[in-house]
């Protein structure tokens, strides 16, 4: 609790009367029924209100973590949501930083590829799985014709699950790497010019100024950067959606959880809805992003402590 | 100010022996390597899009015969087909009242939100804030979210549809890094003056974080937009349907048209293409100006 | 004063649109929530359906005539893609909020040999009171009884009538590419594979799917099975049972001909088609044969209607007895809220279009195959499939229900080979089914 400055008595309850307007719809529209998620994991719910809901104690988890061939299957999905992270949030970050870096010079021409950088992030999943489908229309399409010119050809989309997902991948980058770079930006144009006039002056060189002067300042931009790579490709899985279907191989968390929660695992039959345990694998999926995104939290908070005091 | 004195002091700390001056030809170097760079990202993201505007161009068979060849004619037929086919100018109006509104609310609330607990302000901040970060890993809740919603008889409501998009967690995160930013000796001098505090954060908060609203506006006003699963949900009646249900009827009755799919979506993204345009100056060039200045 | 000016306007804006979006809600309140049943009074009916655009072509066509008989009734009519079909019907009853909902056959059911399994989706619905009754409608009849017991009855009472059926288990095939090449049109498994090697001897691909969508491929391999397996339901106990095993000697030789079919068969490339396309492909002659369902058929006259094909249950046995088989399902029906306050209105919706001029022209514009006696497809494809409908079956995907704690390779897929999947081995893959499937049986014990 900081020193208030704004008075005393009456007037100290403004802040928070103005904070509750914004406090009430995060616990009705977030909150709330996130508890709700957590009561359906332990039940054999099938969102079908008046539908029998019977508690099930741990079942679902049981069922989603140790029982048979389809526990190693969602482990395995798990695995992989932890690889689609890694190589999303490091190329991402580090697209996103030297991209940011770059077009924050003093060179004609930045304004055109800040927004040319940006532009898949206002499109939203569905039309970025439109545009590169075509892009990689596997017969005769640009990337095709490029792969042929090099003597080689991809399956693309269609190819094998490792390839798919390598694919998927790339796109997520391309769509989500704006944010990025918009947010280190951001960062970026806060740091003073004088900062850099003074290090120029102390004939620092380029990358010495990055070192000592960009990248310390920069360091609310980078917690920010890194945890939502990390939390948003943990999360993601629109664009497995809308490239791939629900394929074997190349799975992760958050697909699963939606295809096991509306019946849509196996294409094309309408199954049953079995959200009590979807509502489980969320949890599950919960607890990892916490888990993740806890321990970058506590390394990025000491990290900034150290820098900004 | 506060922010100065401390990057000073590291640059102070950094002090290295002075390396005279630069040759001009070093820079050029640097610049032909940094437009080199820009130039192949540029192809990579300009790439996709110019396949989508040649493919919306060209004719059916054109499209089958040959995938990648530049459309030799000008053929808008695919255009006004997708255009006749769905109801765009009515979604297009039901997309910009569910936007626009649900981002003020949300930038409004957010400020009031992210001021005070960024500030220590008031009792349980580290709580709170520590709620919203959780709330950045909660699993998407739908079924109990549209049982709530249903009780409170705001299914296939406008606002009901428009509360939904009234939280960001990830906003609320960005606010309060950026806040961190602006020196406390503000507040307290700004007091001093006589300063109350909602004046205090309308008057002189608002304007200091603008670029970070700006962004987070931005931001939540694209998700948005692009929202394909909750309008599904949510909204039943014709009336109330956002654009991104346009978009469905071009996936099932042109799924293989690939040249009248290429022109419903350029349809589609181009008022927030526009409305980008117009507002990226503002978000990036605004930050020139100088948050930290004010 | 100015620095107030921009915050005060944006709240008044806030205001605006609440209020003016807030009215419209109270308007749709008065023209929808008119609770009645008398048909005399208007009415507003909700009917739900799923993205097919024929379809949706003749429910519109339908619905005006319908509100031009009986002028008080205005029908409001959503469409959503099938994907989402159950997300919303579920979504929309439970906030009764629909009166009449395209919903699919009743398939899947739970059997008394299956240990621990979830009973299906429109069992649930039915058992918490959300579908109305229709025994004893008059309409009911105007339908196969066998088509209303398979596809819309549980316990004894009628929830469900069910509009027609498609196969898909056929392969389409290019006529004049036949005739050109002296390939006949195969009824064997030998004379599949002879026909491929003589069109592969042209340079011509034999067979096209939509690869880059899955189910294509195995969907397309389902009339293989059937061969192989012809009652399927028995298969789908067998399996259960552990009378039959996806690595017996029988399934071996299903996996090895699924290699084939994968592998040699399908063209190079296909596992990047969208399900959508393969059609369209078939039909500009890049291809001689084209597995698919009976949906294809409009779509591969649509974009080529001068184009000769036919269509034949898929050749999967050596003994042409066991190929004279087509697999398929019931498609979709007509089912009612059962809280519905217009279920006067409904039932009269569903009578109208159950009448049988309405229903002939019905599954001609959608091209399913007649569950009314009086109906008949007039099209193409309904003359093609004529000679093999009597020997019509349901198929393995409308009885599997998979135990739980099952891999995801208990599936007799033949989009587990490469390309379209990671597989080359058949016994490796056969085991691995197997293992797969047993891994969940074994943990139900």
């Amino acid at each position: 609790m900081q020193a208030y400055h704004f008075g005393g008595g009456k007037a100290r309850w403004v802040p928070y009367l103005l904070l509750l307007p914004g406090m009430l719809l995060y616990v009705l529209i977030a909150l709330g029924p996130s508890i709700g998620t957590t009561f359906f994991s332990f039940t054999n719910a099938t969102g079908i209100r008046g539908a029998p809901v019977d508690w099930v104690g741990l079942d679902n988890y049981n069922e989603f973590l140790l029982m048979g061939q389809a526990s190693r299957d969602n482990l395995a999905a798990l695995g992989r949501t932890l690889i689609f992270c890694f190589f999303v949030t490091t190329i991402q970050f580090a697209l996103g930083l030297l991209i940011a870096v770059l077009v924050n010079k003093r060179v004609k021409g930045t304004n055109f590829f800040r927004t040319l950088y940006f532009m898949p992030v206002i499109l939203g999943a569905v039309i970025q799985g439109l545009i590169w489908s075509l892009f990689l229309y596997p017969l005769g399409g640009p990337m095709a014709k490029i792969l042929e010119f090099f003597g080689t050809s991809s399956e693309f989309f269609g190819g094998q699950p490792s390839e798919a997902f390598a694919w998927v991948i790339a796109v997520q980058i391309w769509a989500n790497m704006g944010t990025t770079m918009i947010i280190f930006l951001a960062g970026l144009q806060t740091i003073p010019k004088e900062m850099y006039e003074a290090a120029e002056m102390d004939g620092a060189s380029g990358w010495q100024t990055f070192k000592n002067v960009t990248w310390p300042l920069l360091t609310p931009s980078v917690n920010t950067n890194l945890l939502l790579n990390i939390i948003g490709s943990l999360q993601a899985w629109q664009l497995f959606l809308v490239l791939l279907g629900y394929r074997n191989g190349t799975q992760v968390l958050g697909y699963l959880i939606y295809a096991v929660g509306f019946g849509q695992t196996s294409g094309s039959v309408t199954s049953s809805f079995r959200q009590g345990y979807a509502a489980a694998a969320s949890i599950v999926l919960f607890l990892l992003v916490l888990l993740l995104g806890s321990i970058a939290q506590f390394f990025l908070n000491r990290r900034e402590r150290r820098i900004l005091g | 100010m506060n922010i100065n004195k401390q990057t000073k002091l590291i640059v102070d700390l950094d002090k290295k022996p002075q390396s005279v001056m630069k040759t001009r030809g070093k820079i050029n170097w640097g610049k032909i390597g940094i437009y080199a760079v820009l130039i192949i990202f540029a192809i990579i993201y300009a790439g996709p899009l110019l396949m989508l505007i040649n493919t919306s161009l060209k004719s059916l068979p054109e499209f089958m015969k040959s995938a990648t060849s530049v459309t030799t004619k000008l053929n808008f037929d695919n255009f006004v087909d997708a255009w006749e086919k769905a109801n765009f100018p009515r979604y297009l109006t039901n997309t910009i009242i569910y936007t626009v509104s649900a981002t003020l609310v949300f930038i409004v609330t957010a400020v009031f939100l992210a001021f005070p607990i960024s500030r220590g302000y008031v009792k349980g901040s580290k709580i709170i804030l520590s709620l919203f970060l959780i709330a950045l890993f909660l699993p998407p809740a739908l079924i109990p979210q549209f049982q709530l919603m249903l009780r409170l008889g705001l299914y296939n409501n406008p606002i009901g549809y428009i509360l939904l998009f009234t939280i960001n967690p990830i906003g609320i995160t960005i606010l309060v890094n950026y806040i961190k930013t602006i020196p406390r000796e503000l507040d307290e001098a700004a007091a001093l003056d006589g300063c109350g505090y909602f004046r205090f954060v309308t008057k002189i908060i608002f304007p200091l974080i603008r670029p970070a609203i700006a962004t987070v506006a931005v931001l939540h006003a694209i998700g948005i937009w692009n929202e394909l699963i909750l309008p599904t949900i949510y909204l039943t009646n014709k009336d109330y349907y956002p654009i991104t249900r346009g978009m469905i009827v071009f996936q099932g009755v042109y799924g293989s048209n690939w040249p009248t799919l290429a022109a419903a979506v350029l349809i589609m993204i181009m008022p927030m293409l526009i409305i980008f345009l117009f507002l990226q100056r503002y978000i990036i060039s605004g930050l020139t100006q100088g948050a930290v200045k004010g | 004063m100015k620095k107030y000016f921009k915050p005060f306007m944006l709240v008044l804006m806030l205001v605006v649109v609440l209020l003016s979006a807030c009215a419209g809600g109270a308007e749709e309140e008065v023209t929808t929530d008119d609770s009645t049943d008398a048909v005399a009074e208007d009415v507003t009916l909700r009917v739900l359906v799923h993205q097919n655009p024929p379809m949706v072509e003749f429910i519109e066509a339908f619905n005006d005539q319908f509100s031009e008989e009986y002028p008080n009734v205005t029908i409001d009519l959503s469409v959503v893609n099938a994907n989402d079909l159950s997300t919303v019907t579920q979504t929309r009853l439970t906030a009764n909020d629909v009166d009449v909902i395209d919903m699919f056959a009743f398939t899947n059911a739970a059997e008394p040999y299956m240990v621990n399994v979830e009973p299906p989706n429109w069992q649930t619905l039915i058992e918490a009171g959300y579908l109305l009754d229709l025994t004893g409608q008059p309409f009911v009849d105007n339908y196969f009884p066998s088509a209303i017991e398979d596809a819309g009855t549980y316990n004894g009472k009628v929830y469900q009538v069910n509009l027609g059926t498609v196969s898909y288990s056929g392969i389409y095939y290019n006529k004049d590419m036949f005739t050109e090449y002296g390939v006949e049109v195969p009824t064997t498994w030998d004379g599949l594979v002879t026909a491929c090697e003589t069109f592969a001897a042209e340079d011509i691909p034999c067979m096209t799917a939509g690869g880059k969508d899955g189910w294509p491929i195995f969907v397309g391999a389902y009339g293989l099975i059937g061969s192989i397996y012809p009652d399927q339901a028995a298969l789908v106990e067998g399996l259960w049972t552990g009378d039959i095993k996806w690595n017996d000697e029988k399934s071996i030789e299903m996996w090895e001909k699924m290699k084939v079919y994968a592998q040699d068969m399908m063209e190079e490339g296909a596992s990047g088609i969208a399900g959508d396309a393969a059609p369209g492909r078939f039909a500009s002659g890049a291809v001689a044969m084209f597995p698919g369902g009976t949906w294809y058929a409009s779509a591969i006259e649509a974009s080529e209607p001068e184009f000769e094909w036919g269509y034949i249950p898929f050749p999967g046995s050596d003994d042409p007895e066991n190929n004279k088989y087509l697999f398929g399902k019931y498609d979709q029906g007509w089912v009612i809220n059962a809280n519905s306050p217009h279920t006067e209105t409904a039932l009269l919706y569903l009578e109208e279009f159950s009448d049988p001029a309405n229903y002939e022209a019905f599954v001609n514009a959608v091209g399913f195959f007649p569950t009314q006696p009086g109906a008949t497809l007039d099209t193409q494809i309904g003359q093609e499939v004529a000679p093999y409908l009597e020997n019509f079956r349901v198929g393995f995907e409308q009885y599997w229900v998979a135990p739980k704690g099952a891999g995801q390779y208990a599936n007799p897929w033949a989009s587990y080979f490469q390309p379209f999947g990671t597989f080359d081995d058949v016994q490796e893959l056969a085991d691995k089914a197997q293992e797969d499937l047993q891994s969940g049986l074994d943990a139900n014990q």
